[in-house]
């Protein structure tokens, strides 16, 4: 017992005076949010770090964690962390009953995603509609497309890059709010835009 | 004689239109480039630019000054400083279903991240390799440093 204890303290001493091979960090999320978890595997044991600032470190191929300064982690990942693109953004617009037009809330709205858009240097947008289940199937899987059309095309007409806008159509399929059959519900009604 | 050549043309012809499903379709997009990045692909060393795509197998590379932003198909984003070398050794994922999986080789430098669908739809489905230990991601925001040989 006491010589396993010397033992692993021995080892201890060699692992710090080995260089550091490489550090893991969690970070606060950028943008709220809880807190998630990162797995450190060095093949032999498992550290898993879930609190903001936990870190480990492998030294000599062994990896445990250890103690960093908030300081030391932000100069150590100062130029990683400033090369961070705007992050990906998800928005919802609401339409008019069998429409593809958008609602009065919704098309004020639409600046704030156009908006966040005209930020981004370059962007990637995609544009999923759906809709309520008023209605058979076919009509609407084509009103999901339409509306996600419209969308496009208003973002087209205001000057961006059509190549960087795809769309579908998902119908009445993937309800915001689960209704029965047949009921109108203006939560279900929408487009889902994600921009990155 | 005629018609096994014309069969081999239109075979040729049908078969280069394929696209290889593993290679041709973009996973990422480069969004923020600071002074030398490089992108080496099939043994290729391109500079990397804002608004190119990135293919798995690519290999993202930064100089001593550089550093790369990008954003993957599943929103996870990457951010290198400087010196540093990560290859996006696989990258799956159904936009359908939010389901995938990733595999990130970091072989050098820095590296930010913050996961994406991937990481949130399939636990333990997102990974960065390092020489040492193998990062698997739970969805959070997170970093990585790896140093080079001392």
């Amino acid at each position: 017992m006491i010589r396993r204890t010397i033992l692993t303290l021995a080892s201890m001493v060699l692992l710090a005076g080995c260089p550091r091979q490489a550090l893991f960090v969690v970070l606060p999320n950028a943008e709220g949010g809880g807190t998630g978890a990162i797995t450190v595997d060095d093949g032999k044991t498992m550290t898993t770090l879930d609190q903001p600032y936990a870190a480990a470190e492998s030294r000599a191929g062994s990896s445990a964690p250890v103690e960093e300064s908030r300081e030391d982690i932000g100069a150590i990942f100062e130029r990683a962390v400033a090369a961070q693109p705007i992050l990906p953004h998800h928005f919802r617009l609401y339409f008019v009953l069998g429409s593809d037009e958008m609602t009065p809330e919704s098309k004020v709205a639409y600046r704030t995603v156009f908006d966040d858009i005209k930020q981004r240097p370059v962007y990637e947008i995609e544009v999923i509609g759906f809709t309520d289940t008023v209605g058979d199937a076919p009509y609407n899987q084509a009103l999901s497309l339409t509306r996600a059309a419209a969308i496009r095309g208003a973002l087209v007409r205001d000057g961006l890059d059509r190549r960087a806008i795809s769309i579908a159509g998902r119908g009445k399929h993937d309800l915001l709010a689960p209704t029965a059959d047949q009921t109108p519900e203006p939560r279900n009604r929408r487009v889902e835009i994600t921009v990155r | 004689m005629g018609f096994t050549l014309l069969l081999a043309a239109a075979l040729l012809i049908v078969t280069a239109g394929i696209p290889r499903a593993d290679e041709a379709a973009p996973i990422a997009q480069i969004k923020k480039v600071t002074g030398q990045a490089a992108v080496l692909r099939s043994g290729e060393r391109r500079p990397a630019n804002v608004g190119d795509v990135l293919l798995v197998k690519d290999v993202i590379e930064t100089g001593p000054g550089g550093a790369i932003g990008i954003t993957f198909i599943d929103n996870t984003v990457f951010s290198a400083g400087p010196s540093s070398q990560i290859a996006l050794d696989e990258f799956r994922f159904d936009s359908n279903d939010f389901r995938g999986a990733m595999l990130a080789d970091m072989r050098q430098g820095t590296l930010a991240v913050v996961s994406g669908d991937i990481a949130r739809s399939t636990p333990g489905a997102m990974k960065v390799k390092t020489p040492t230990a193998i990062l698997g991601v739970r969805g959070t925001t997170f970093a990585v440093q790896v140093n080079g040989d001392h």
